[in-house]
């Protein structure tokens, strides 16, 4: 990977790829797995973008294919995920990526969603348009919004018992 | 809690300072370690299972009637187990390199030692396995008065011992080419049971290789 390629095609989509990765590990070194392989794959898969979307499109579908694959590689290899409630202490410390707090907070309760569910609400907060969602996740754009009203109502749910 | 989701999400990324990228220049070094940790466990389930073969043997030739058979194996296969042991344990002597790319190589090269050396072992120990197999099942088939009821049937072939003469022939015949393909068998075995994860040894090697082209 020529650092060019880095410095063009990736440091400017790094925030993409933190805010994807973060929403799939529970650890530092997890994350930085997480991070250093999606950037692999983006540099392993450069050839195969064909314009048809935007770059940032492809790094977020890249990004979301390695995290649902490492997540299930870890699944298979018996590596214990936990529901973030359950988390042990160290992890959850470890965990407090951000300095704001409520984003922390809001991370804890995405990571007790489904993958998919983690992916869709991702790229809603990031103001993608339902087609734009449902081409990144590869589905029919006809149920992306009552599947992300479904998910908001949980996460404020986790977020309202959390809070109170 | 006051804010929408919407909104933790914007204002909590408006000023944060940790979206910055980690480093990326060691990038294989967790992958490595997988890699070479799978091929350790690998090594390790093997030994254990050819340990437990080496149980089961002699008590499974027991009931064969050809308690020596199963003890000749038992001691072939602790033999093998005891061999694959010091090697398996010569892979900590590993050069850990400056780089992630350093050891792997290392751990390339040490993987294609360990299997060359395999492949003497199993040019003579293959063989042996083959032979004490011929035995047992001849110790079995031979339980009753099978050789007496041979001489009565075909009183014009020849014996050696209680064995028939084209019989010694073809156990022979079968040895040698077991000694001559042993080593085609033994890369056979190790590519049916370790292939895919050699395999990826390589392929990172090359990737690796690609990756270090371009830096």
């Amino acid at each position: 990977m020529s650092k060019d390629f880095y410095q063009i095609s990736i440091l400017p989509f790094a925030a993409i790829i933190i805010k994807i990765c973060r929403a799939y590990t529970n650890s530092q070194e997890d994350f930085e797995d997480y991070y250093q392989e999606v950037c692999l794959q983006i540099w392993r898969s450069k050839d195969n973008f064909r314009e048809q979307c935007q770059w940032s499109t492809w790094v977020y579908r890249i990004s979301l294919n390695v995290c649902l694959t490492l997540l299930k590689k870890s699944k298979r290899n018996g590596q214990t995920y936990f529901a973030s409630d359950v988390l042990p202490d160290v992890i959850l410390i470890e965990n407090r990526a951000f300095e704001d707090e409520s984003l922390n907070q809001l991370y804890v309760a995405i990571r007790q969603l489904s993958e998919v569910d983690r992916a869709l609400i991702l790229l809603y907060l990031e103001e993608k348009s339902y087609q734009e969602i449902a081409d990144i996740l590869g589905t029919s754009a006809n149920n992306i919004g009552v599947r992300v009203n479904r998910i908001k109502e949980r996460l404020k749910k986790i977020l309202y018992e959390k809070f109170n | 809690m006051k804010n929408s989701i919407e909104e933790i999400w914007k204002e909590g990324f408006l000023n944060e300072k940790s979206l910055v990228a980690p480093k990326i220049n060691d990038l294989y070094n967790q992958k490595s370690k997988h890699v070479v940790d799978k091929v350790k466990r690998m090594f390790r389930v093997n030994l254990i299972i050819i340990s437990i073969l080496a149980i089961i043997f002699p008590i499974m030739h027991y009931f064969l009637d050809a308690i020596w058979q199963g003890v000749a194996a038992s001691v072939l296969l602790l033999l093998t187990a005891w061999y694959g042991n010091r090697l398996t344990r010569s892979i900590n002597k590993l050069d850990q390199g400056a780089t992630s790319f350093d050891y792997l190589q290392s751990f390339d090269r040490w993987l294609k030692d360990v299997l060359s050396r395999g492949e003497k072992v199993a040019r003579f120990s293959y063989p042996l396995y083959f032979l004490i197999a011929i035995s047992t099942m001849w110790s079995a088939w031979n339980k009753g008065p099978i050789t007496s009821k041979m001489y009565l049937k075909y009183p014009d072939v020849t014996f050696v011992g209680s064995v028939p003469l084209f019989a010694w022939i073809i156990a022979g015949v079968a040895t040698l080419l077991m000694l001559y393909f042993s080593d085609r068998i033994y890369r056979w075995d190790v590519r049916l049971m370790y292939g895919r994860v050699f395999d990826k040894v390589e392929e990172t090697i090359a990737e690796m290789e690609k990756l270090k082209q371009g830096l």
